[in-house]
């Protein structure tokens, strides 16, 4: 079982990657559209990375109502424990 | 100038301004159940009917241009026009003015255009833009996918990457949609860039203000940013996205002939 420390640095290191993102914008307070200029194009690319991270399939669903870096963070962990 | 001649000249552009917009709108209303109609029903075939209609589309704005000038109300200057004409690409501008649009497809043959959702309500206006195939505005996705569509079909399209006017004195914010649909079509990308002085018909400023001088509109077409450069940035992804998008503000707010880097 993934720490919600680990789940947080490894969301963080790909944002960094995917959407070369200031690290320093990234904490879990920080809305990902009106903080992190993630779009909804950008959201897919996010999702599909996350699938291969947690190695299950994600729901769109699932990430209906994420609004922040901590959502997604809450997300994860639910996959990953269902 | 005296002060009489200043007062004269103000009160008759303010004039001009007024009747330009008057006629722009009785115009538009008149033609969208005459003209229009009638092209339409004479055009039964979709693609054709868009055709002709947005050639007469192009004759409607080039007439309105025509008066603004002609008024004295606005000068411009355009070049590198001819580079508008290639079908299949992009064009992608600043949007300092309420009127870019309309110089622009005058300035084009057939071009299509991203229009707001809110005139398939409108009972004159609906039937003219769907005629013309424009594009309407139904939510990120659904427009980007649109636009590239209409792209890949071999039709140009105007976007003004920045989603609404320019505010004047600062500095270029782009949305990523007009690099998303770059990338998605895969089409060259014509940059425009639009310079008003004074500042004319902007954000800022009510229809009905005039400036002490009339507006001077330059116009700038640049050379391409080729299908094969956005191509080699891959598919649509957000970093592409980025990367393109930071590009078009470079070549919207410097040089737009400056050697593409992408």
């Amino acid at each position: 079982m993934r720490s919600r420390e680990e789940i947080f640095e490894h969301l963080k290191a790909t944002l960094v990657e995917l959407f070369e993102t200031d690290p320093a914008k990234i904490t879990p307070e920080a809305h990902l559209y009106a903080d992190l200029d993630i779009d909804s194009i950008d959201a897919i690319d996010l999702v599909l990375t996350l699938k291969e991270y947690t190695g299950k399939k994600i729901q769109p669903e699932e990430f209906k109502s994420v609004r922040t870096v901590g959502d997604v963070v809450n997300a994860i962990e639910a996959i990953l424990a269902s | 100038m005296s002060l009489l001649r200043r007062r004269l000249d103000l009160g008759w552009r303010l004039f001009g301004t007024g009747f330009s917009f008057f006629c722009f709108g009785v115009g538009a209303l008149i033609i969208s159940i005459s003209v229009f109609p009638v092209i339409s029903l004479l055009s039964p075939q979709r693609d054709r009917r868009r055709r002709r209609i947005q050639r007469a589309m192009r004759r409607v704005m080039s007439l309105f241009v025509w008066l603004m000038k002609t008024l004295g109300i606005i000068t411009c200057d355009i070049r590198g026009a001819e580079k508008l004409r290639a079908p299949g690409q992009l064009v992608i501008a600043n949007h300092p003015s309420l009127i870019d649009v309309v110089i622009l497809i005058a300035l084009m043959p057939e071009v299509d255009c991203i229009v707001k959702q809110a005139l398939w309500r409108n009972p004159f206006l609906r039937w003219p833009v769907s005629w013309a195939g424009y594009i309407p505005n139904r939510g990120p996705e659904n427009l980007v996918e649109a636009c590239a569509a209409s792209l890949r079909a071999g039709r140009s399209l105007i976007v003004f990457p920045e989603g609404t006017r320019t505010v004047p004195g600062e500095a270029l914010q782009l949305k990523r949609g007009a690099a998303q649909i770059a990338l998605a079509a895969g089409c060259d990308v014509r940059p425009v860039r639009i310079t008003v002085t004074p500042p004319m018909l902007s954000k800022r400023q009510a229809w009905y203000w005039v400036p002490p001088k009339p507006g001077h509109w330059d116009i700038e077409v640049g050379d391409r940013i080729g299908a094969d450069r956005i191509a080699a940035l891959g598919s649509l992804s957000g970093l592409a996205a980025r990367r393109l998008t930071r590009h078009f503000v470079d070549r919207l707010s410097g040089d737009p002939n400056a050697p593409s880097a992408v």
